[in-house]
Parts: C-alpha cells; sequence; structure tokens
C-alpha cells in the first residue's frame, strides 16, 4: 500500500511548490494513472512514491509518503527499490549498461534473484515488452522507442510489487504503447502487482487504468474511477487535459438530449449508447 | 574511434577465452615488448599480433588498426632517425644506431597498441570488468567506472552531432573548410555537452541505485568466468613470450 500524506514538495530554488499538500492512498493491487498538463507535478509524484524524491532530488519535503509501511524519507533507496521500481521518464540516463541482456542482469545481479530464476525472468521480461530479438544487441545501436522497451523490460524483469512507470510510452508508436499497456494489466491482474503510470495519452489510461488521478499545479484536481473521472468534461478541459472523444460524445448526447447517458471510454460504447438514445 | 573500440560478436578461441587470461596475454605480449631488445623478437611479437587478429576472425580490423598505425609510426621513424646522432654515420646525417633504435620504437609501439585495441574487439566490455571482479576481486566501483565510460561514448557522439545539428540548422556553418575556424566554433559546444553530461550521470547514478548498486557483490555476476583448455595454452604462450624476450639477446 502507497500512503502520501500532506505531501508538499518544493525543489532547491524553485518559487513555488511542485506538488502541494497531497494525501493520496493506493491500494495494493490497484492500477492508477496519473494525468495532467505539463509542470502539473507528475514526474515528481512519482519520484515521491518510488523515494527519488527526496533521497536522490534536492528540495524542501514536507509530510509523509509510506510505502508497505515504510516511512521513504527513512529507508534507504536501495531497500526501498526493492518494493517499488521506477521506470523514468529519461530513458538514456536509466540505461547503464552496452549490451541488452546485460541491462536486465544488472537489477537481478544485484538483488541476488536465485541463478535458476534469472533465465526465465529475463526470457519472460524480453518476450512480453516483445524485444526477445534484440537481446544481444548493443544500445548503442538501438531506437529511442527500443531503449525504452529496454528500460521497461528491466524492471518487468525485476517484479517489483509496486511499479512506477514516468510516461513509458512516451518514444512509443500506437502499437507498442498498447502493448506495454497490456503487458502492465497482466502484471497487475496475474501478478498483483501495483501498477502507477503517468501518462498523456489518455485513451490508454482510460482503457487500462481502474482509477485516474489529475494533477494540475502540484495538487490533486480529481481522483476517482475513470468514469467518474470522465463524467466531468468541461472541468477537466478547463485544466487543459484532452479527453477522448468517446467520452465527450458521451457528454454532448446526454446533454443534447436531456436523458442519462453514461460515460463511455471507447467506440464501442459510444455507438452502443448512441443505439440506446435513438432507440 | 566509435568503431576501433567497438566489440565484434564471434565465436572463436578468443572470444571463448577467460577476460582475464585475455587480459594477461595482453600484458605479456606489451612486457615482452618492453623486456627485448631484438628486432627480430619484435617482429616475432608483431606477426604474433596479427595472428592473434586473424585468429579472433577479426583480420581485416588487425590489418586497419596496423594501417592506421604505420602512418603515425612513420612519422615517428623519420623523427628518431634525425634526432639519434650516436653510432658509426652512414648518409648524411643518419646512423646505424639512429636507424635500429628508430625500428626498436617503431615495432614496440605497434606491439603495444594492437592486442590492446584486438582485446575489445574480442571481449564485452562488461565481461571485462565482471571477470576483473569476480577473479581479480577488483572493487565493482573501479569495474563500473571503467563500463559506464565506455558506455557513454557512443551516447556523448550522438549528443555532440544532436548540438552540432541543432547549431548547423540555426546557420551556425560547421562544414567550413577552415580548421581554425571549425575549431573555434566547436568550442562554444563544450558548455552545453559538460553540463547535459553531469545532469545525465546523476540521473545515471540514481538509476544504478534503485537497481541494487549499493547490493553488487564480488559474487552478484550472473555470468561465470572458467578456466579452459585455451586459457591454459594462453597462460603458456604467454610465459613462453616473456621468457623468450629475456633469453633471446
Amino acid at each position: 500500500m502507497i500512503e502520501l500524506q500532506s505531501l508538499t514538495f518544493r525543489y532547491a530554488g524553485a518559487d513555488r511548490d511542485a506538488l502541494h499538500d497531497i494525501t493520496l492512498t493506493i491500494p495494493d493491487g490497484a492500477f492508477l494513472g496519473i494525468i495532467g498538463p505539463a509542470g502539473a507535478g507528475k514526474s515528481t509524484l512519482a519520484h515521491a512514491i518510488g523515494g527519488i524524491v527526496p533521497h536522490a532530488v534536492h528540495g524542501d519535503f514536507y509530510g509523509a509518503v509510506r510505502v508497505n509501511g515504510l516511512d521513504t524519507a527513512d529507508t534507504r533507496l536501495t531497500d526501498l527499490s526493492r518494493i517499488v521500481g521506477t521506470v523514468f521518464q529519461d530513458v538514456e540516463s536509466q540505461i547503464i549498461s552496452s549490451v541488452v541482456e546485460d541491462e536486465l542482469l544488472y537489477g537481478l545481479e544485484n538483488f541476488g534473484v536465485p541463478r535458476e530464476e534469472i533465465e526465465e525472468r529475463m526470457t519472460f521480461a524480453l518476450e512480453e515488452v516483445g524485444i526477445a530479438a534484440l537481446r544481444n544487441r548493443t544500445i548503442a545501436s538501438l531506437s529511442g522507442g527500443q531503449r525504452q522497451k529496454v528500460a521497461i523490460a528491466s524492471l518487468v524483469a525485476l517484479r517489483p510489487k509496486i511499479l512506477v512507470l514516468d510516461e513509458p510510452t512516451g518514444e512509443l508508436d500506437p502499437s507498442s504503447s498498447r502493448q506495454i499497456f497490456s503487458l502492465l494489466r497482466t502484471l497487475n491482474r496475474e501478478y498483483g502487482m501495483t501498477v502507477v503510470v503517468v501518462e498523456q495519452k489518455i485513451m490508454l489510461l482510460c482503457e487500462f487504468a481502474e482509477r485516474l488521478a489529475v494533477l494540475n499545479e502540484g495538487r490533486i484536481e480529481r481522483l476517482g474511477e475513470v468514469r467518474e473521472v470522465l463524467g466531468d468534461i468541461a472541468g477537466l478541459e478547463a485544466i487543459g487535459v484532452n479527453c477522448p472523444r468517446s467520452a465527450r460524445f458521451s457528454s454532448l448526447l446526454g446533454e443534447k438530449t436531456g436523458q442519462p447517458v453514461p460515460v463511455c471510454v471507447n467506440a464501442d460504447e459510444a455507438v452502443e449508447a448512441a443505439r440506446r438514445v435513438i432507440g | 574511434m566509435n568503431g576501433l573500440f567497438q566489440y565484434v560478436p564471434g565465436n572463436s578461441p578468443l572470444h571463448r577465452m577467460n577476460p582475464v587470461t585475455k587480459i594477461l596475454l595482453t600484458l605479456s605480449v606489451c612486457i615482452a615488448a618492453f623486456l627485448t631488445d631484438n628486432l627480430f623478437v619484435l617482429l616475432f611479437l608483431l606477426v604474433f599480433d596479427l595472428m592473434i587478429g586473424v585468429a579472433a576472425g577479426a583480420a581485416r580490423k588487425a590489418f586497419s588498426i596496423f594501417k592506421g598505425l604505420f602512418k603515425v609510426s612513420l612519422f615517428l621513424f623519420v623523427l628518431q632517425v634525425l634526432f639519434i646522432r650516436r653510432g658509426n654515420r652512414l648518409f648524411w646525417i643518419v646512423t646505424d644506431e639512429g636507424l635500429l633504435t628508430a625500428a626498436a620504437v617503431v615495432l614496440r609501439l605497434l606491439v603495444v597498441c594492437l592486442p590492446l585495441a584486438l582485446i575489445l574487439t574480442v571481449t564485452q566490455v562488461s565481461d571485462i570488468a565482471n571477470a576483473m571482479v569476480q577473479v581479480l576481486h577488483v572493487p565493482y566501483a573501479y569495474a563500473f567506472t571503467l563500463t559506464t565510460a565506455i558506455r557513454f561514448i557512443p551516447q556523448f557522439m550522438e549528443e555532440m552531432g544532436g548540438i552540432m545539428e541543432s547549431q548547423t540548422a540555426r546557420g551556425v556553418e560547421f562544414d567550413s573548410k577552415n580548421v581554425f575556424k571549425k575549431l573555434g566554433m566547436l568550442f562554444p559546444l563544450c558548455a552545453p555537452l559538460l553540463i547535459s553530461s553531469v545532469r545525465r550521470t546523476g540521473a545515471t547514478a540514481t538509476a544504478a541505485e534503485v537497481r541494487g548498486f549499493n547490493l553488487r557483490t564480488r559474487e552478484s555476476g550472473y555470468k561465470r568466468y572458467g578456466f579452459g583448455l585455451v586459457d591454459l595454452a594462453a597462460v603458456l604462450i604467454s610465459a613462453a613470450l616473456i621468457v623468450g624476450a629475456v633469453l633471446i639477446p
């Protein structure tokens, strides 16, 4: 379980809080999507869960973050990383090794995963992320998207209880993005992994995440089930969050016809809703 | 430079050899080259280097390194011949001792440089580092420094290329033929390059830490580096090279 209690963080030298008085509980096994305009504090929030804020980032830290009961401020980053795996937004600086295989081995070796488990975990991560063919390639020879997949695979192989991803599909094409999100769903449902993902692609979040948190100027503006959050389209657009067209459609449909129309998160649901209204 | 130190995959005995043995063999060739004054021994060592290149399936690379070094060597040879005046004069200011010393210096340079470049074509840097930690008990932090440095060479090049492209797009003439003008233009690149590298170093350190950098011990490595018959042969060859260099006058 992740508990944030009145968390406020201000980067050293900044003139406003990156996160302001955030209180949030993420239960075990949750799949939470975090969305918000640029500069809303999404990455800072992701880093706070992984303990990178305040351990590796300087600034004023108030409040408390507890992960599985451990206070992140009092726990070594190394010990926290056994529970929380973080995929950084900047892929380049996350990759340590020169070869894909070594990159996956790095964490596995360090955390003392038994030898007989290592091969199986590596194969699983490589295959699920869709880069089995790249295993022996050098990092320098990979494209940006391929590197991003390597970074994700290296964390997936570690199988942390909590996986935090900061814009994991930033450099990926639509089909690879979907692949990553369906992998996250598998990890979430079958392995009970808690998944927290910061993402700009709202369509993906709406389809795969169970809950959404909308961040703006360091505060949580909305928090709830995906449909619940999408119920207030006007409010979201005012913040600067682009809503899926299906949700905009269903809201408009309700408005124009005066009938109650459920929030639609994909095209099929929108078609169904339209059919029902037309009768 | 990028290509020079790049690993070339293969399955030759040299590829399969324990990285530590490869380091030993490399060092032995260097030591032998420094111990001997005999030109024939040096010549033999040079041929030995090239043969290793052939055995590693990297013949073309070995010869291209050799060719590159040869130009430098030629320059060095002429310089030595002109500077050394001891011995019997053969013609003009050239003496026999000058020629012999120059030849020895140049041969030694070739003999020493070749295997140092070759070892990186047949060994992954990570394997060298891991084997050093596992077998030679080198502290992991030092090995990590080595691998990270090598890992960031292509990264650095990429970034440099990116900055140059963006400057070219804004009218800086990097394609100028004037070397001094070009040098002057490269200078302002240092600051952005330095800043981005320092920032990146910090981020990479964090990335290493969150994946258990501090927990790594000598036993952590997944790959094991055993010693086989190839290694035994290489150790014997190494010993023979050094003994030969000492015994042959």
